[in-house]
């Protein structure tokens, strides 16, 4: 293996690991985000659900 | 008569140790095997060669009894629960660190103090001046690694399979004594001039100073709460 | 978002530096009269290492001042530098050897750089491995906070001890020159562009992973209330 080889391989490592650092980062932060919408969606079912129970007879006495 | 809580604590520790504990007689024989593994493992002639594997072997030895001895000084209170007692207690966390320290240095000592005649016997050297001059770096790198190790040991007791964790931060930690203290020993066991040796030496002065402190003053956010 | 366009103008910086880096590494810079094209990994070497040791620093001081403050906020961020810092620590350790390997006939010279930076691998993957056995937790935390500390205040001893290893017993294997004997003025340029660079490109990660973990932490806090506020709508 010539030294441009080695150069090379170098530099494809170093850029292949934060590539794949970054990517790592980005799927994380994706999937942060869609716990977040899926609470949101509790959030808003909870809302809804205490205004309509608000507005029902209560139980007993 | 009043005695510091140090001084209880350590007390309590040095004495369930003298009346039937087995700590210092497994750290004695783990030194042991470990040096008869190393001489397999290195087949030493004498002179200076033989020297330096000799203080190669001696340090490998101090690291390996010194975790054991670690583990076996802070797990021993998490058996029983006397760990809850001890922080219950208005005692001083401070205080408690440096007892345990305390307790594994000279639990360390006694064992390194066999490993030093074993290692004599083992690597054909002579009981001369040259291993007297081993004493002090051995000593220094005792206290250092007891110092590391009780605190680390205070992080892994506390963790489920902390077991593995205790020498994967201990022995990076330790680098820099391990270096200086095989190297004044080396430069000791071959009869060479005090210069090199006095410079290692300040080494493991210098990495005691830092560790003591720094277990000392951190011990408190390890020990806290249950 | 204020924070969002924080973190494109970051990238952009980078991206900005990273090809004006590059630039001047394949193309500006001559070759050196030694060791020939394979030198040039040193441009990007040294930056990594610098990113790393500067890391490793962060997760003392925000380790610091977790145990002082007790705020999340700071375990967050020197958990983000030591992820951060564990990535550059391994890109040093790698580029070191490919570029040992033509210079000096072998992969791993113990020389007191390299050797350094292996002690701080270590260290850095035994706070990760730390972190991930104690789990998420505020023992996690304050654990972590001590193991950085203490492993920080490690390395100026480790950095010393090797260094009069290194100089008093010269190795048997080859020693490397000290790296930083740059004669041509163009080279020094090229170097300090590229630690620009990679300064920039270490606090754009460090803010998008340190942004992904308060994420966390925010939506942990808030799966806690919403089990409460769900709990107690059931009754």
């Amino acid at each position: 293996m010539d030294n441009l080889s080695y150069l090379f391989v170098a530099y494809a490592i170093i850029f292949a690991v934060i590539f794949g650092y970054v990517l790592f980062i980005w799927r994380r932060q994706a999937a942060l985000e869609a716990e977040l919408r899926a609470m949101e969606t509790r959030m808003r079912a909870l809302d809804a659900g205490g205004i309509a129970k608000a507005a029902e007879p209560r139980s007993g006495s | 008569m009043v005695t510091t809580p140090f001084v209880a604590v350590l007390r309590k520790d040095l004495l369930l140790e003298v009346r039937g504990g087995q700590s210092t007689v497994a750290l004695g024989a783990l030194s042991l095997l470990v040096l008869v593994v190393l001489v397999f493992a290195f087949n030493p002639g004498g002179g200076e060669q033989g020297a330096e594997a000799a203080a190669g072997a001696l340090w490998v030895a101090l690291v390996f009894s010194g975790m054991l001895g670690a583990t076996r000084a802070i797990s021993a209170e998490n058996e029983n629960g006397c760990i809850r007692a001890l922080l219950m207690s208005p005692l001083d966390r401070a205080a408690l660190y440096a007892a345990k320290l305390a307790a594994a240095f000279i639990f360390m000592a006694v064992a390194e103090a066999a490993s030093i005649i074993l290692m004599v016997l083992f690597f054909n050297l002579e009981f001369d001046a040259r291993v007297m001059r081993l004493v002090p770096a051995v000593l220094l790198g005792a206290l250092g690694f007891a110092a590391l190790a009780t605190l680390l040991a205070g992080i892994s007791s506390r963790l489920r399979g902390g077991d593995l964790i205790l020498p994967l931060l201990a022995v990076p930690m330790f680098v820099p004594a391990l270096i200086a203290g095989v190297k004044a020993s080396a430069s000791a066991l071959g009869g060479a001039p005090m210069g090199e040796f006095a410079l290692w030496l300040k080494v493991l002065i210098a990495f005691d100073v830092m560790f003591v402190a720094a277990g000392y003053l951190l011990f408190e956010y390890v020990a806290g709460e249950e | 978002m204020n924070g969002r366009a924080v973190r494109l103008g970051l990238g952009l910086i980078t991206l900005a530096l990273m090809l004006a880096a590059l630039y001047m590494v394949f193309v500006y810079v001559p070759t050196e009269a030694d060791q020939g094209i394979v030198q040039r990994i040193f441009y990007f070497h040294v930056p990594c290492a610098w990113v790393a040791f500067a890391s490793f620093a962060l997760v003392a001081i925000a380790g610091i001042f977790y145990l002082w403050l007790g705020q999340q906020v700071w375990d967050d961020l020197g958990y983000a530098a030591a992820e951060t810092g564990m990535v550059f620590c391994t890109l040093v350790l790698v580029t070191g050897s490919i570029w040992a390997k033509p210079i000096w006939g072998a992969w791993w010279t113990w020389d007191s750089r390299l050797t350094t930076t292996l002690i701080l691998w270590l260290l850095y993957g035994g706070y990760l491995m730390l972190r991930a056995m104690a789990g998420d937790s505020e023992q996690g935390a304050r654990f972590g906070a001590v193991v950085g500390i203490v492993a920080a205040i490690d390395v100026p001893i480790v950095i010393v001890s090797v260094r009069l290893w290194r100089t008093i017993h010269p190795a048997v294997l080859v020693t490397r020159q000290g790296g930083h004997g740059l004669e041509d003025p163009r080279m020094v340029a090229t170097l300090l562009v590229s630690l620009a660079a990679f300064t920039a490109l270490f606090i754009w990660i460090l803010c998008l992973r340190f942004v992904t973990l308060r994420m966390h932490t925010r939506l942990g806090a808030l799966a806690r209330s919403l089990a409460l506020a769900e709990a107690a709508a059931q009754d």
